[in-house]
């Protein structure tokens, strides 16, 4: 017991450092006390880094820890080192905004490396229990950085929304749970996995029914339709780097877990589980095409374009194979990029000192600031789909392994609704080139904001060039999870 | 065996009744007692079950902190009922709906309730024997070594639930004037007491 | 029918007997402790104190009771009235109930239950319900601040309670009472866990809402509190809860820091003595200080009290639980 004991504490020393810093960084904090948020933040973003170097080195190959309750594999770094570096993205985004609009405090930092935290336990879940516990850790944490300007009303009406519905999903989580222990009669995913081979031609009822919920549960957290009502209202109340957070790291850490929930244990019954993936994966991509075309506001609008991806990387979760996830990891990685880039953008759309969020403000944007029209016409493009930036490979890897499982209706109406949604991306460039110039934006940015928009559009536009490397390791991470 | 048998209907029924009193009772407050009567009787069928050490906790933590504070906020709040059931039978026939469906749900399970054999695979770890380990140890054992990750992710979550309370409601007030122990106990006689000879019909 | 007598009836009547050689006496000692608190009180001021009824006063709770017995219970018109009634005959259960898992001597005990402490505890920790429910139910503005006032002060002070436990059984590494005072043979815990035990006793004052942590009944700003409202037995039953849980907070230190019924030296002329009066002894002295801090301390104001507890004895006893637990785990001494 003693050595293997031993051993687990090795394979979650980036998970214990991460929160062992997020503790510390809070006792400076406190100690310190105001004015102590841009130091807190940085300091933040180190420990970030230097988890991201841990991983590596505490998870050389596949290993359990804990009995089971937590893995570690090529899955899981990939995937960690996604939600990282969102979260490090995040955060540099926020410090100038959070010092403009005067709600810089330290614990906006903490919260989110406890959210990191928790998305990490997420991905690495492989028990009922720890999966709610990363879970939990994660959600409580958004829920209040959404209300974080506590002093606006749409921003506490986010964080409540967010709430209220949040716990509606974990408690339908709680029940799929417990009706899958109460008929496997295990937590363990492995030891439900070798339950259900056993009964893959005929599963129990309850094992089916908690599938249902849990799917369900964890399509609230992506925000796939049809759960996906919080959505626009969170993201146009909570402060918009916040917005930005929940529209990359939760997203990428719910997807993988829905993933390993699926493919792990449930592996065994696919042709129970694909249809309900294929039904949320449709309904996604539709409300994400159609919804969005009306929108005036650039986060609802944001938020709908988020639901549609959701629906295309699930394309690639229902085909069910090495080639899906392959896929689903690939757009996953992509994802973040665009979404880093659009709301590096929308951080930018300030006149005469306040936020501005209406779409029109971006009116001729081309003419007063030709960088930063470039930058958001170049994330619109690659949403759309618009070869060869990167957004185009994310939806071709998914929809090819679509095709090779012979799902070409869900293909067909994937292409569909990418056109549709190619609107009102297009739309965007449209209103920033050939539109009369509105009132300028301010500037300086900030340099920081600079040089994330920079990069990420970079990535966007060059992802053609290092192609190649991207798609290995997410190769290996996919046949990671299909390695058992 | 009868006298256990008497004490676990009395427990269930008196559980039962009071959940139900609960969610039926019209003055809220009185809701929130029957609850800690039903936490009260739960603990009463742990104790049954040879569970004490988790009846004694449900007590200390459910009923002793959690519904406290229930209590108090339902006390403070003054709930207006008579508003809060106005919209009731308009909303009847959705929330009956949905209940139905759930107990359909609940029903076909159930029904369709068979163990199967792979499930028998018995607890992940053996139960020792309650004769010589009490239940107090064997839940420690397992708490601080399998499953030492989980407890201590669910610390996390309580931190962030801290965090979270703090950051969201407490708003400093300024030009408060805060009591410092150490200050008053450092002052010194010859600080605040002054000797002076007051002249007379002239004051200080 | 003669499996139900020597079954169930016996036994039955066994445990009922039983019951009545705890209760009989402690509500003697609650009566008698009204008496010694004027009386310690009144020689700490230079007064004589109650001195007409009987020879030295002594049958000054016998009239104190009577008279109560005999006056009407008033229920206030806007009072909820079933709340209300229930309210005290609460308080006064819970004190009784306890005193089921404390051990006299060794063996002599009601119920030898593994979990004695948590049981101790999770009744203390239901003491709040009689007041926050008197509070509630009586419709009056003094009463509901007593109640929220006692509220908030026990469930502050319970957790430097609990922490206290904690460091008490690491020490044994039982829960079980009996098992606690064994463990204190060689050294009793006062001792090495003194900190420890000013915290609980001061805890205990805070708990059972005495002096100078009485801020639920403070006559001088909210008159008396969650109980202004009450007469006669009502009033009588308030009364004698509060008494006997001060005795059941004494009995508790003693079990946890002053080593129960074993006498301070295991050495001839002490050992004589019996336990259970050694036991008594030591309930005595504790609430003798009971006693003597009313009559000395001025009532904490109520943004100290809370500061006493969240921010000074709750840190400090988390700290010396992690201590503890670091020494016995560096020096090898943890129990089996």
């Amino acid at each position: 017991m003693n050595q293997e004991f031993a051993a687990s504490f090795v394979l979650v020393l980036p998970e214990t450092f991460l929160a062992v810093a997020a503790m510390a960084l809070l006792m400076l904090g406190v100690f310190r006390g105001e004015g102590s948020a841009r130091l807190v933040s940085w300091l933040a973003i180190a420990a970030l880094a230097v988890t991201a170097l841990f991983l590596p080195l505490a998870a050389p190959g596949q290993a359990a820890a804990f009995g089971g309750l937590f893995v570690t594999d090529a899955f899981a770094v990939f995937m960690k080192i996604l939600i990282l570096l969102g979260t490090a993205l995040a955060l540099v985004m926020s410090i100038d905004f959070n010092d403009r609009e005067q709600i810089a405090q330290f614990e906006y930092p903490v919260l989110f490396l406890f959210a990191a935290v928790g998305m990490m336990v997420m991905i690495s879940a492989s028990d009922l229990i720890s999966l709610y516990i990363g879970l939990e850790l994660q959600s409580l944490s958004l829920y209040v950085v959404a209300a974080f300007r506590r002093d606006a009303v749409k921003s506490t009406e986010a964080g409540l929304k967010y709430f209220v519905l949040g716990a509606l999903s974990s408690g339908m989580l709680l029940y799929g749970a417990s009706l899958i222990y109460g008929f496997s009669g295990a937590t363990g995913f492995a030891d439900i996995a070798e339950i259900m081979i056993g009964q893959a031609g005929d599963p129990p009822l309850g094992v089916i029914f908690g599938i249902v919920f849990m799917v369900a549960a964890l399509a609230f957290k992506v925000s796939a339709a049809p759960f996906h009502m919080w959505t626009p209202d969170v993201y146009e109340g909570a402060p918009t780097p916040v917005t930005a957070f929940f529209s990359i790291a939760p997203k990428i850490a719910a997807t993988a877990l829905l993933v390993r929930v699926l493919i792990d244990p449930f592996g065994p019954l696919v042709n129970q589980w694909q249809q309900v993936v294929i039904a949320v994966a449709i309904a996604s991509m539709l409300i994400g095409a159609f919804a969005a075309i009306n929108q005036t506001n650039i986060k609802r609008l944001m938020a709908y374009s988020s639901i549609g991806h959701i629906g295309y990387a699930l394309v690639g979760l229902a085909a069910g194979d090495e080639t899906g996830v392959h896929g689903v990891l690939i757009y996953m990685a992509i994802y973040l990029f665009m979404n880093v880039a659009a709301f590096g953008v929308i951080l930018c759309m300030r006149q005469q000192g306040r936020m501005v969020e209406r779409i029109a403000d971006l009116s001729g944007l081309s003419v007063t600031r030709p960088g930063i029209a470039a930058a958001l016409a170049i994330a619109m493009f690659s949403m759309a789909g618009i070869p060869p930036l990167a957004g185009f490979f994310g939806k071709f890897y998914v929809f090819q392994a679509a095709i090779a499982a012979g799902l070409y209706t869900l293909a067909v109406i994937g292409v569909l609704t990418s056109v549709v949604a190619a609107f009102y991306y297009l739309r965007i460039v449209k209103l920033m080139y050939f539109d009369e110039p509105v009132e300028a934006f301010d500037r300086p940015a900030g340099r920081t904001l600079g040089i994330v928009i920079t990069g990420s559009s970079l990535l966007i536009l060059l992802f053609v060039v290092y192609m190649a490397p991207v798609v290995g390791w997410a190769g290996i991470a996919a046949a990671a999870l299909f390695g058992g | 065996m009868i006298i256990q048998a008497l004490a676990f209907y009395l427990f269930a029924a008196v559980m039962v009744a009071a959940a139900a009193m609960v969610i039926s009772a019209r003055n809220p407050v009185h809701s929130v007692l029957f609850l800690i009567l039903a936490f009260f009787n739960a603990a009463g069928l742990f104790v049954l079950m040879g569970a004490e050490f988790l009846a004694m906790i449900l007590v200390v933590v459910y009923v002793g902190a959690v519904a406290v504070l229930f209590l108090f906020v339902v006390m403070m709040l003054d709930v207006d009922f008579a508003a809060l059931r106005q919209g009731f039978l308009r909303y009847l026939p959705v929330g009956g709906a949905i209940g139905l469906i759930l107990l359909a749900e609940l029903v076909l399970v159930v029904g369709a309730w068979v163990a199967s054999p792979e499930a028998a695979v018995g607890p992940i770890v053996p139960i020792p024997d309650p004769a010589r380990v009490t239940n107090t140890h064997a839940l420690g054992r397992i708490l601080y070594t399998r499953y030492v990750f989980v407890f201590q992710g669910a610390g996390l979550v309580l931190l962030v639930a801290m965090i979270g309370a703090i950051v969201l409601t407490l708003r400093e007030r300024v030009g408060v004037r805060r009591q410092v122990v150490a200050d008053q106990i450092r002052r010194t006689r010859a600080e605040s007491v002054e000797l002076v000879d007051a002249p007379k019909r002239g004051g200080v | 029918m003669a499996e139900f007598w020597s079954g169930y009836a016996l036994p039955g009547a066994i445990i009922v007997a039983q019951i009545l050689v705890i209760i009989v006496p402690l509500l003697g000692a609650v009566a008698y402790l009204t008496l010694a608190e004027r009386k310690v009180i009144a020689a700490i001021q230079l007064r004589k104190g109650p001195n007409v009824v009987g020879p030295f006063g002594l049958l000054q709770p016998i009239a104190d009771g009577v008279k109560l017995l005999l006056k009407e219970t008033v229920i206030p018109s806007g009072a909820n009235p079933v709340v209300f009634v229930i309210a005290p005959m609460l308080t006064f259960m819970l004190s009784l109930i306890a005193w089921a898992a404390i051990p006299f001597d060794l063996g002599l005990v009601l119920a030898d239950i593994n979990v004695g402490i948590l049981y101790l505890f999770a009744i203390s920790s239901l003491g709040v319900y009689g007041i926050i429910m008197a509070g509630w139910a009586s419709n009056s503005k003094y009463a509901f601040l007593g109640a929220l006032r006692s509220a908030a002060q026990m469930v502050s002070y319970e957790v430097s309670i609990g922490f206290v436990i904690i460091t008490v059984l690491l020490c044994v590494g039982s829960l079980n009472l009996t098992e606690i005072v064994l463990a204190q043979e060689n050294m009793w815990f006062f001792i090495p866990l003194f900190p420890m035990f000013i915290i609980f006793f001061v805890s205990g004052l805070a708990e059972t809402n005495r002096s100078p942590f009485d801020l639920p009944e403070g006559e001088s700003e909210i008159v008396a509190g969650y109980f202004v409202e009450y007469s006669s037995m009502s009033f009588a039953l308030f009364f004698l809860g509060e008494y006997a849980n001060m005795i059941l907070v004494s009995a508790m230190t003693s079990v946890l820091f002053l080593g129960g019924w074993l006498p301070p030296f295991d050495v001839a002329p002490f050992t004589w003595i019996p336990g259970p009066i050694w036991f008594a002894g030591k309930i005595g002295l504790c609430l003798f200080v009971f006693l003597w801090v009313r009559a000395t301390m001025p009532r904490y104001r109520y943004d100290q009290l809370m500061r006493l507890g969240w921010k000074v004895f709750l840190p400090f006893s988390l700290f010396w639980v992690v201590l503890t637990a670091g020494v016995l785990m560096a020096t090898g001494w943890v129990p089996r």
